[in-house]
């Protein structure tokens, strides 16, 4: 009887949801006509207008980072240099964060230069001992981005206070270790744009097939994981407490420095939705990628391409978020409601890109959600 | 619920007077059925007679225990121990300290299975020593080196850093998930769910006439039964509603409950446990002891799977870790899955009245993770196989309990 019961009420509730049961159509829905689409010419695309123009770019800021820091540790009477030079750099990174395969993924990039919230302690540890291997994991929430945010803008309550610490009686150590920062996020950088520029191009684009271990299948998994993961959950589901139930603002990225988490987020956002749709990482130009691929593959969701509803929905996302005030002003509220708004639009692009879009290309989702344990 | 008591008897006084034939009376024997309440809470004259804070009090020693494990840099060689076995004042939260209870004294402790095997009780408890003392001498001196094959020290998995020793193994996994056999599933399957336990001496009859624990409101039957309880949802915020928050409130049975519901393989056994667990109680109150046994196999069959499932998960993602190069992740899952493994032999297979694999056999498994370098050179082969041999004994298969 209970068991009745219970299948009643489940066959109610299921009726009752309505669904976003829609199922996507494609051409010749039974066959495979994923194996007809030109998977080199998108891969081509992607790693020489998207991919390594990006982390030329990322190279370049990050160049300019350390001789901003050196200038910084040879004078420090003046922090807007180097300011500006990290936030060129960070901003820079939100383009490239997505790209974590290949290289960036052997030398752990993401995880090795964008670490938050960062352990102050290990760092005034680290500085204190004078000796540290940033090649240890325990010390990823010690440097990267993160870390210099706390550097250039956390040792103090105001800029005078920051100064006297890297011109006060540990001085040398704080500068040796702002350096060193930097020192170690150029060498995982240049080693990544090295590997691009070499051999890894082409390793990539021959690896044209449809299979789960061909780079189509397993870029776009890391591109969903990114979405899901770093920009949705990282730099919004996190901070607002959407997991937890408690808001974390000290969660959110670029803490110290201040009202920047949410340009940040916009920049990832945009950089995210240009490589949908194939748009080049230095000009107007758009090449094959998601976007087109769905559209050769006739992909249609309610009778609208499923691209263009994706497409829409990056729109929405971005106005919903451009709309708001700062991050931590929008999180100050109780309950934060505008905020988990915005992120309700940022969360709609889940569903459409992790089953949508990836059952119309027959690609199966290789990522399971952290057991946290 | 009531709506459904009513039902249920309108339609069998329904059905009994619809076949009542005048001819021939017969005589119905009108049976009660006793239902359990929707909410674990039971009273006696109004008074709650719940009761399992003994059971609250230990989870806590062993969270606080576990957590101290990875405090690099407040936990000392004695602090560990001293929890283990409360002495020394070591917990942070002073009731612990001031309490008569330890983890110790509970760990491979049941009636069942060691009552007269102290022996083998000895063994287990000195185990888990060794672990509280090799994580101090082995790994907390090289929680700054890199570990490698022979050398202790910190690996990164994912976004974490795990700490094993010389052979790839966590010491805290080891601990956290073989409590949840040695210390919850013994004390629940084969000591508190036990006629030896709770029947004992005049127990039938005490309960039967009513006759409570002298200064307490519940009988010692009633109370028994809540101690099992106790070790799943003693950490609950809300034990009469405890299902709600399964999977939350602790780091171990509670926890991995949740974790084996979460999987469409076994969705559901959240709750056949919880409605056990309510049944077998209501049984008591209602003096129906065939009905309460019945629910202690249940329990049985159900927490013993719980082991068995994550033993074998742990094993596949731990095989899946290693065949895609994240050693990390590999010693991480593996370490959990020791820990698991350690725990069957502590499960009750309702049709044998043994563990589901016996001690004996699960250190002939426990010395394949030891073997050589351990867990830098285990091969998947191997995890299969283990994991074969683990979900043949139960009842489901490698596929289902692998993945969620």
């Amino acid at each position: 009887m209970k068991k009745i019961f219970g299948i009643i009420t489940i066959a109610l509730f299921m009726y009752a949801c309505g669904t976003d049961d829609t199922t996507i159509t494609t051409d010749d829905s039974g066959t495979d006509n994923t194996g007809n689409f030109d998977r080199s010419a998108m891969l081509t695309n992607w790693a020489d207008n998207i991919i390594v123009p990006g982390y030329v770019d990322f190279n370049e800021k990050v160049n300019t980072l350390e001789s901003a820091t050196a200038a910084f540790t040879a004078n420090a009477s003046d922090l807007t240099a180097v300011r500006a030079a990290w936030l060129d750099a960070y901003t820079t990174w939100q383009k490239v964060s997505m790209f974590e395969i290949g290289p960036a993924e052997t030398v752990n990039l993401r995880l090795n230069v964008n670490i938050y919230p960062a352990n102050i302690t290990t760092i005034e540890s680290n500085i204190d001992n004078g000796s540290y291997d940033f090649g240890l994991s325990s010390n990823r929430a010690a440097k990267g981005f993160p870390a210099l945010d706390y550097l250039l803008y956390g040792l103090g309550a105001d800029d005078a206070a920051i100064l006297s610490v890297y011109n006060g009686t540990e001085g040398a150590a704080y500068q040796q270790y702002l350096n060193d920062v930097v020192a170690d996020m150029k060498e995982l950088t240049a080693s990544v744009l090295s590997e691009w520029q070499g051999s890894y191009r082409a390793t990539f684009i021959d690896n044209d097939g449809a299979s789960a271990t061909a780079s189509t299948d397993r870029f776009v998994n890391d591109y969903i994981f990114y979405y899901e993961k770093f920009l949705r959950a990282g730099k919004m589901g996190i901070p607002g407490g959407v997991f937890s139930g408690n808001v974390e603002l000290g969660n959110i990225e670029a803490l110290y420095a201040g009202n920047l988490s949410k340009d940040l987020f916009l920049v990832g956002l945009d950089a995210t939705q240009d490589f949908f749709n194939g748009k080049a990482y230095n000009t107007n130009a758009q090449g094959e990628s998601l976007s087109s691929y769905l559209d050769e593959l006739n992909a249609i969701k309610d009778g609208v391409d499923l691209s263009e509803i994706i497409n829409s929905q990056f729109d929405v996302a971005r106005a919903s978020v451009s709309a708001l005030g700062s991050f931590e002003s929008e999180l100050s509220q109780n309950p934060p409601t505008t905020f988990l708004e915005a992120y309700n639009e940022v969360q709609r692009l889940v569903p459409l890109l992790k089953v949508d879009m990836v059952s119309a290309m027959s690609i199966s989702i290789d990522f399971a959600d952290a057991d946290g344990d | 619920m009531k709506n459904y008591l009513t039902i249920f008897l309108a339609i069998t006084a329904i059905a009994f007077t619809s076949c009542e034939d005048d001819d021939n009376p017969v005589t119905v024997e009108q049976q009660i059925e006793v239902v359990a309440p929707a909410t674990y809470s039971f009273e006696r004259n109004g008074e709650n007679t719940v009761s399992f804070s003994g059971q609250t009090t230990r989870i806590q020693m062993a969270e606080e225990l576990v957590s101290a494990m990875l405090a690099f840099d407040t936990t000392t060689e004695t602090t560990l121990l001293d929890m283990f076995s409360n002495e020394n004042d070591p917990f942070a939260l002073e009731a612990l300290n001031t309490s008569d209870k330890s983890i110790k004294s509970k760990i491979a402790a049941s009636t069942d299975y060691f009552s007269q095997n102290s022996a083998t009780s000895s063994e287990i408890r000195a185990f888990f020593e060794s672990q509280l003392n090799a994580q101090i001498s082995e790994v907390f001196p090289n929680q700054m080196t890199a570990a490698a094959v022979g050398v202790a020290g910190q690996i990164a998995d994912q976004e974490s850093t795990r700490y094993v020793n010389a052979k790839g193994l966590e010491y805290d996994q080891i601990t956290t998930l073989g409590l949840v056999g040695a210390l919850m599933a013994d004390q629940i399957l084969n000591n508190y769910l036990s006629p030896a336990v709770l029947d004992p001496g005049t127990n039938i009859e005490d309960n039967n006439a009513g006759v409570l624990v002298e200064g307490k409101p519940y009988t010692d039957m009633e109370h028994k039964w809540d101690e099992a309880f106790g070790y799943v949802y003693g950490a609950s915020p809300d034990a009469e509603n405890a299902n709600s928050t399964i999977g939350l409130d602790d780091s171990f049975m509670n926890k991995y409950i949740g974790r084996v519901d979460g999987d469409n393989d076994f969705a559901g056994i959240a709750q056949d446990i919880f409605n056990a667990f309510k049944l077998g109680r209501a049984a008591i109150v209602a003096n129906d002891y065939d009905l309460r046994d019945a629910q202690a196999e249940i329990l049985r069959i159900k927490l013993s799977e719980v082991i068995g499932v994550r033993s074998v998960y742990y094993l596949q993602q731990g095989k899946n870790a290693l065949e895609a190069g994240n050693l990390g992740t590999a010693f991480h899952d593996l370490s959990e899955g020791y820990g698991f493994i350690y725990s069957l032999q502590f499960t009750r297979n309702p049709d044998t009245n043994a563990p589901y694999l016996s001690r004996q056999e699960v250190e002939g498994i426990l010395s394949q993770f030891t073997a050589g370098n351990g867990l830098w050179e285990i091969t998947p082969a191997t995890l299969d196989l283990i994991s074969t041999t683990i979900a043949d004994r139960f009842d489901f298969t490698v596929a289902q309990a692998g993945s969620i």
